[in-house]
């Protein structure tokens, strides 16, 4: 069906795609032009339901732009509820979702009114370019953060999980306490004592992933209204969870030895913060470390105004020199308890969240928090309203790697890889330093972090770096308010060295791209919603 | 750190389901508290193989982060399944999974409500919906329902006289508790109702294929011609509960508010899980499976409904079940079922007393009887247990 509606035809004298204006100097993206223009001649009734757009090829042709583009703009019209695609009959405007009865039937439900007041949804459409840029095939992407899908150990898994189902059967496919297993909470309280941490067991409650950890505790922390304190930079899947419970965010500084606690005790007495969030150990994203001294006082200030702090903590495992100090939650518990006490973190200030999404599965959704019991008690009480517990046969794969030393055995094995992909990913970078770009040199983690020129504009380079071909996180994404310089976070665990350098090599293309000329626009649309980790 | 707290925690009861299970636990105890499917019915060998296969054809896959709206192949058969079986015309991209019903309703909680926000009910309705909807302060308005289902003249009534409700949460389909399932009329004339109010409906449907006598009934969706209803679906009950496998099938704009929440959660359900659910889907063994069950839990409610009839004493008044897992029983005029389970417990029986399903909490004369967990002797012996400990406290001894 590629002809107009003939009424349509009829009522309006020039058909309603010919006047379709593309302004290429504009800062507008292509698609959204598109997108805009299509939107008002539906609401207009030009476009009535029914209609359909011409195929994507021809109006390409047409307006003479390369077909991904309309693709986008119609997608983007479907996504809004304004179109809809059919196979056979294309692409068709939809009727408005009016009732079909008379006279006091209601109009389309008022979303936004029927939506909470509370803070509304930050959707960062250039994030959102960005990820369905790293989707592409051909696109090197180092914006992940993942571990190598090749070397994940799934013959063990394979092998775990049959003994399970065979010795276990349906437990490990029924409910479970919203706790997690008691299995499980034991092999990792034993875990955390190996870094000096006293947790027992029921100080311990299993998440789905360490997102709904940080979820959790901003259900049970946070007003609207409350501050949060964060680095800066920081991770940006937290920073979203704080801001959407209303919390207001206030950043802290960070250098080469982590948050800038010389900072922080002015921040504590001018915001009197709800919560300090911290990932004290090979940073998202920016691979530093706290250092010990630093994690001291941290913790000193911490106490003395009563201030909880969030440790997220999941990379400490992955140290490719030497560990990282011992974890706040450590540190907290022996300096706050007299010798001989009983054990467990009852008077700490600490609340420890970790995952195995980045030593083991991503895919299984396995974290933990440790903190006091009291704390531990609501996390549970809020857990079970959001999802009862966490998948059980997961949780029993994750307490065999622990129990059988098949997490360890992983991590000695990946390690050197980590290590040599990171040193490839440096080496590739080296000539930008010539640009005037700095980066870190992370001792373990996932994530090289790098600060752009003052004279280059971040959103340039992601325009030249689609062009050649590269995906990074724009360090914009990190901070708690607008940052003035660029940043750039390169993950380099999930590809492979040579990848790696091919992306260093793109990247650097694009950097001198983005020096010397201005660069085209570029956008796309996203098949699914990759989440950013 | 107590002090700390934000203050809608405050809001947080200890739960009764909670507490209940601790005693539960005892293995001398005849439980018709829980809210379980009976263990025995799993595929287990299934997915077991179904695991197998995934591990060794897309381990890596399985294993690494995924989108947050879900494995698309699952998503597609689920519309599809909900299309064939309750006449809705859902397509795959307006799938959300999530982890387990339960997240569904969080999210529905975390998008609409805002302190003081109307949330309308079936009277009683399910208890930890009132839990995750709670977290958010919503007043509660609770409709009258019948053995029919929600009165549509009581709904009407009370969105007229609450023009600030938001939501109107409904279980149609052999209700938590009470067991009871709309008629296709009342359906009908619920969505009239609802279509000339600016509300959404949150239509919860775990056990619409948990169905002993006949087929069912068409979903409230099928009915909706402006994106009103938001259906809520589980694998719970049919698979297995501890994929924490759910799904939404939302229309429209809000899919993507939703999405959002949903990363923001917990970035996105178990991607084994999804991928053993979706291979054991396509192993087509699931009605086959469903037919099983329901042939137990048919076998479990008769043999409760008639030793209810045999043991219960004039007064007691209670719901025949067409599916679902529960019978909801009335207690003689002022008897309080928390009174009775102590009692019960020394006998060695347990239930769930049913003013916890009242959101506002006014009746305190029910019970909550589950019948899918316990083999028939157990469940013709705690009835009787049951009958007798109503039959002493009536008799005031």
């Amino acid at each position: 069906m590629d002809r107009l509606d003939p009424q349509l035809e009829d009522r309006e004298r020039t058909p309603p795609f010919g006047e379709l204006r593309i302004d290429r100097t504009s800062e507008v993206p292509v698609y959204v032009q598109i997108r805009d223009q299509l939107r008002a001649r539906i609401e207009r009734g030009v476009l009535p339901p029914g209609a359909a757009l011409p195929p994507e090829r021809r109006l390409a042709e047409q307006l003479g732009i390369n077909r991904s583009t309309v693709l986008a703009a119609y997608g983007a019209l479907k996504a809004d509820g304004l179109v809809g695609a059919h196979v056979g009959r294309g692409t068709t405007v939809l009727a408005p979702p009016l009732p079909e009865r008379g006279d006091e039937g209601a109009a389309a439900l008022p979303w936004r009114e029927l939506v909470r007041r509370g803070p509304a949804s930050r959707e960062d459409p250039v994030l959102r370019d960005l990820l369905a840029l790293a989707e592409r095939r051909d696109v090197v992407s180092l914006a992940v953060g993942l571990p190598p899908a090749e070397l994940l150990p799934v013959a063990e898994l394979a092998e775990v999980q049959a003994r399970l189902v065979a010795e276990r059967g349906a437990e490990t496919l029924l409910h479970s306490p919203t706790e997690g297993i008691a299995s499980l909470r034991e092999a990792l309280a034993a875990r955390a004592a190996g870094w000096g941490m006293r947790a027992t067991p029921h100080e311990i409650l299993v998440t789905s992933g360490s997102q709904q950890g940080l979820d959790l505790i901003a259900r049970v922390f946070l007003d609207p209204g409350d501050v949060v304190v964060v680095e800066e930079p920081s991770y940006l899947g937290a920073l979203e969870v704080f801001r959407r419970a209303g919390a207001r965010l206030v950043g802290v500084a960070t250098d080469g030895e982590g948050m800038r606690v010389d900072l922080l005790e002015g921040l504590l007495s001018r915001h009197r913060p709800k919560l300090i969030y911290t990932l004290p150990s090979f940073q998202n994203p920016s691979g530093e470390v706290m250092s010990l001294a630093r994690r001291q006082a941290l913790l000193a200030l911490a106490r003395r105004h009563q201030v909880p702090v969030v440790e997220d903590d999941p990379y400490r495992e992955l140290a490719y020199e030497q560990p990282p100090p011992p974890p706040l939650a450590a540190l907290d518990g022996a300096a706050s308890r007299p010798l001989g006490s009983p054990s467990g973190s009852a008077n700490g200030v600490t609340i420890y969240v970790s995952s195995t999404s980045k030593i083991l599965f991503p895919g299984l959704r396995v974290g933990w928090i440790a903190a006091p019991a009291e704390v531990i008690r609501r996390l549970s009480l809020a857990k079970q309203s959001a999802d009862l517990h966490s998948p059980t046969l997961g949780q029993w794969v994750v307490e065999r790697f622990l129990r059988e030393g098949l997490l360890d055995r992983h991590l000695a094995r990946v390690r050197p890889h980590y290590a040599a992909r990171r040193d490839a990913m440096l080496a590739a970078l080296a000539p930008a330093a010539a640009l005037g770009v700095e980066w870190t040199r992370p001792r373990g983690g996932f994530y090289i972090w790098c600060s752009l020129p003052s004279a280059l504009a971040p959103s340039r380079l992601l325009t030249a770096a689609a062009h050649e071909g590269v995906a990074y996180l724009p360090g914009s994404a990190c901070f708690a308010e607008e940052p003035t310089g660029g940043h750039l976070r390169l993950n380099f665990t999930a590809l492979a060295p040579a990848e790696l350098r091919e992306g260093g090599q793109r990247l650097l293309r694009a950097l001198g791209t983005a020096l010397t000329t201005a660069a085209p626009a570029w956008r796309a649309s996203g098949s699914g919603t990759r989440p950013i980790v | 750190m107590h002090a700390n707290l934000a203050r809608r925690m405050d809001w947080l009861r200890a739960s009764d389901i909670r507490e209940m299970l601790k005693v539960t636990q005892r293995p001398d105890m005849i439980s018709l508290a829980g809210g379980l499917p009976a263990p025995e019915i799993f595929p287990v060998a299934e997915l077991a193989a179904a695991a197998a296969r995934i591990l060794a054809e897309r381990g890596e896959v399985a294993l690494q982060y995924a989108t947050s709206e879900g494995h698309v192949p699952l998503r597609e058969k689920i519309a599809a399944r909900m299309n064939r079986i309750y006449g809705t015309s859902f397509q795959a991209a307006e799938i959300l999974v999530t982890t387990g019903s339960q997240q569904a309703l969080d999210l529905t909680a975390k998008l609409f409500l805002d302190e003081g926000d109307g949330v309308a009910c079936e009277s009683p309705t399910y208890l930890a919906a009132i839990q995750a909807f709670d977290v958010f302060h919503p007043r509660w308005v609770e409709v009258a329902t019948d053995d029919d289902g929600m009165d549509p003249d009581a709904l009407a009534a009370a969105l007229t006289a609450n023009p600030h409700l938001k939501l109107v949460y409904v279980i149609p389909n052999s209700q938590n508790p009470s067991g009871r399932t709309w008629t296709l009329e009342r359906r009908r004339r619920f969505m009239e109702v609802v279509a000339r109010h600016p509300v959404t409906v949150i239509e919860d449907n775990p056990y619409g294929e948990i169905c002993y006598d006949g087929e069912p009934l068409p979903s409230l969706a099928s009915f909706d011609t402006q994106g009103q209803v938001i259906c809520l679906g589980t694998f719970s009950k049919t698979v297995a509960p501890g994929l924490r496998v759910g799904w939404m099938a939302v229309r429209g704009a809000l899919f993507g508010k939703l999405t959002i929440l949903k990363g923001a959660a917990d970035l996105h359900t178990s991607t084994l899980g999804q991928l053993v659910l979706d291979a054991y889907l396509d192993g087509g063994t699931l009605d086959e499976n469903i037919r099983r069950t329901c042939a137990v839990y048919r076998e479990r409610r008769d043999a409760m409904i008639s030793a209810l009839e045999r043991e219960m004493p004039p007064g007691v008044r209670f719901t025949r079940p067409s599916g679902g897992l529960f019978i909801w029983l009335e207690l003689p005029a002022g008897m309080n079922a928390r009174a009775l389970l102590p009692r019960c417990l020394e006998r060695g029986v347990a239930f769930v007393p049913g003013g916890g399903f009242f959101p506002n909490g006014t009746r305190e004369d029910t019970v909550r009887l589950n019948f899918s967990n316990m083999p028939v002797p157990r469940i013709v012996e705690g009835i009787r247990r049951l009958g007798e400990a109503v039959r002493e406290l009536a008799t005031g001894r």
